[in-house]
Formats: C-alpha cells, structure tokens, sequence
C-alpha cells in the first residue's frame, strides 16, 4: 500500500507540537499579525498549495457521556498540501521560512532552530502525525502547473475575445506567437 | 485570525471518539485508501468545490520523544474549499450523507448529518480557527482550476499540431477548440 500522506504527487503534511504554555498569547499575536497573501511567510515556500497554522488550546468536551480530556500543553497546529516529496519539501520550509520558522516554531518544545537542516528536517518529523485518508481534487498539478494553466486559460480568454470574426489569415501565427513555450 | 484567502476557505475540526472506534475508523479509512473502493472517495469529486482534504484518526498526541495519550481517540478532519462555510455544511450533508455518517458516528456527540442545523452546531462547537491561512492561488476556485488545466492541455495540443496546418485547416482546429473547451473558459 502506498503513503496514505500522499495523492498523486501531492502530500499532506500535519504537524502537532506541544507549546511552551506560558508563550501562548505571544505566538497567537504573532501568527494572527503575519501578513497575507505575498506577504505571508508561506509565500517564501513555493510549492506549497494551502497551508495553516492553529493554536489548539484544548481538545473539545462534548458532554453527555465523555469525560473530561486535556493535554498536558497546547497545540501548535500546521499542516501543509505541497508538492512531491516531504524531505525536499522541509528543507524548502526551513529555508523559505527562515525567522519567521524561529519565531513560531520557536514557543513549541525543543525546537532546535532552522540553522541545522537535519535537526529541523527530524523535529517536524518527530511531531508529525500520519493522514488516515487524503484527498486531493487535482493531485497531479504542481503549484507550478495550476498557476501556469489559469494563466493560459486568461490570455485564451482574451486571445479568443480578440480574434473573434476575425479571417484565418494570421490567425495561426498570432497563435503560436500567443502561446509559443 | 482567519479561515479565509481570497475565495479559499479554511475548515479545521477534531473530535473525540467513543472508546475502541479508533480501530474501526482505522479500518474504515485503510479500506477507503484501496484502489478498488476509489469510486468511495470520487464521490467527492461531486461536491466540485474541495480542493484538497484530510482525516487522520490520533490515538496519541506528538511529544518531543515520546508521545502523550489521552482519555480517548482523536479524529481529525481538514479541508480546503471555495465558497462559504454555511453552503460548504450543507453540501457535505446533502451530497454524501451516509459517507459522514459512517465517519463521524462514532465521535461523542455527533447528532448525524441530516436535519443540518444542529449538525453545523455540533461543527461549530469541535471547530479551531486559524490563525494564520495560506493559499497560493486564492483568487481560483477547484472548478477553475481543473478547467485550466483542461484549456492548458487543448492549447499545447493545438500548438504542437499548428505548424503542420496551414491556415484554413488551423482556423477549423482552433474553432473545433473553442468548442470542446467553451464551458472551461
């Protein structure tokens, strides 16, 4: 059986690590003021597709006939829909995150610092817990792939629009000076 | 704080589970991951709005070295989608809701997904909210991007055969195009 982690080139990262308790308010401002979209660290980690981080206080009580359930800390949740494969992809989150890696990761139990990549690369891991089932729309597009398409599919758009009535003559040419590779 | 990018929207739920229902829910997503029961998980395909999502079922929390177990079992559930939390809710429960069910039943306090309201409570109340969410393409939603990536592949086909064309039979080939392609645009 294959890595239930993965669908098509496609992986799901999931990432859950105890936090210094007594940091928790200070990693909740930090994380809720980063900036969005080029802005946001993850912009710096190119092949990743959708990410987030989630500070779990607490698991949830239902009532009824559950008992009362509690970490002995927080959570730091971060979970990542990337491209290939996971060690590439972690050294690539290091590096694209950098400070901003220090700095949150940072309130979580014994996290070493992204300056040594095989003490980086082995707390993820340590912290990481394994898809039962993941499912992925598209998971043989790259981020690549998936920008490059909705960008031919704007200049067919506009190249249709352009050219429409128009005669054959030149038409091909414009094409492929269109969408030449 | 935020559970949205653009038309991207972020959902982040973990439940506990009634005593023993890990190994059920073990077995039920093992079997789901085979490749004879993919139409099972196609059947997503129909709510065309998921870009990408997961279960994981968690026995034991990650701690340094070792790991921390609590009380009960955890299920986990993630999901990436277009559109609006409420629609995203009510599409789970009207497309596939002998699916959830069989899911989610196990979990403590799961009131099943149909009649909606109190199902989007029970959501609601085993939901985390992000603090932080990405998304690389945020101004696309699942359907436009398959459909790209259809009009990518008619354009590179039409491209590679065009040289070979002259221009009469390429302006067939591009109109023969546009047409296959015309509910992608």
């Amino acid at each position: 059986m294959g890595d239930s982690n993965v669908s098509g080139q496609a992986y799901s990262l999931t990432v859950m690590a105890p936090i210094v308790s007594e940091k928790v308010s200070h990693l909740v401002n930090y994380l809720d003021d980063l900036g969005s979209g080029d802005q946001s660290p993850l912009a710096r980690v190119g092949s990743t597709h959708f990410a987030r981080w989630v500070v779990m206080d607490a698991p949830v009580f239902e009532g009824g006939h559950q008992r009362r359930d509690g970490w002995s800390a927080p959570r730091l949740l971060f979970t990542s829909n990337f491209d290939g494969a996971l060690d590439p992809y972690l050294e690539s989150l290091r590096v694209g995150l950098g400070e901003d890696a220090n700095t949150i990761w940072g309130h979580c139990k014994d996290f070493p610092g992204v300056a040594d990549a095989g003490a980086f690369a082995a707390w993820i891991k340590r912290n990481q817990i394994d898809s039962s089932l993941f499912y992925a729309a598209y998971g043989e597009m790259t981020v690549e792939d998936v920008l490059s398409n909705l960008e031919t599919r704007r200049r067919l758009t506009e190249f249709a629009a352009a050219n429409q009535g128009g005669s054959a003559a030149g038409l091909r040419d414009a094409f492929l000076r269109e969408f030449s590779p | 704080m935020s559970n949205v990018e653009g038309k991207a929207t972020a959902i982040t739920v973990m439940s506990p589970v009634w005593p023993g229902a890990r190994y059920y829910l073990s077995a039920l997503f093992a079997i789901a991951r085979q490749p004879w029961a993919k139409p099972a998980l196609e059947k997503l395909q129909t709510l065309s709005f998921i870009h990408y999502a997961r279960w994981t079922v968690i026995p034991k929390f990650p701690d340094g070295d070792k790991a921390e177990s609590l009380r009960y079992t955890y299920l986990f559930f993630e999901s990436n989608f277009n559109g609006t939390w409420d629609e995203y809710i009510d599409a789970f429960s009207e497309v596939v809701p002998v699916r959830m069910w069989s899911i989610w039943f196990s979990s403590f306090g799961f009131p099943g997904p149909q009649p909606v309201e109190p199902f989007k409570r029970y959501i609601r109340k085993n939901e985390y909210v992000a603090n932080h969410y990405w998304s690389a393409y945020p101004g696309a939603s699942t359907t436009q991007v398959i459909s790209a990536g259809r009009v990518a592949e008619a354009v590179a086909e039409l491209r590679e055969r065009a040289e070979g064309l002259d221009e009469k039979a390429f302006e067939e080939a591009y109109v023969e195009m546009l047409t296959k392609i015309q509910n992608d645009l």
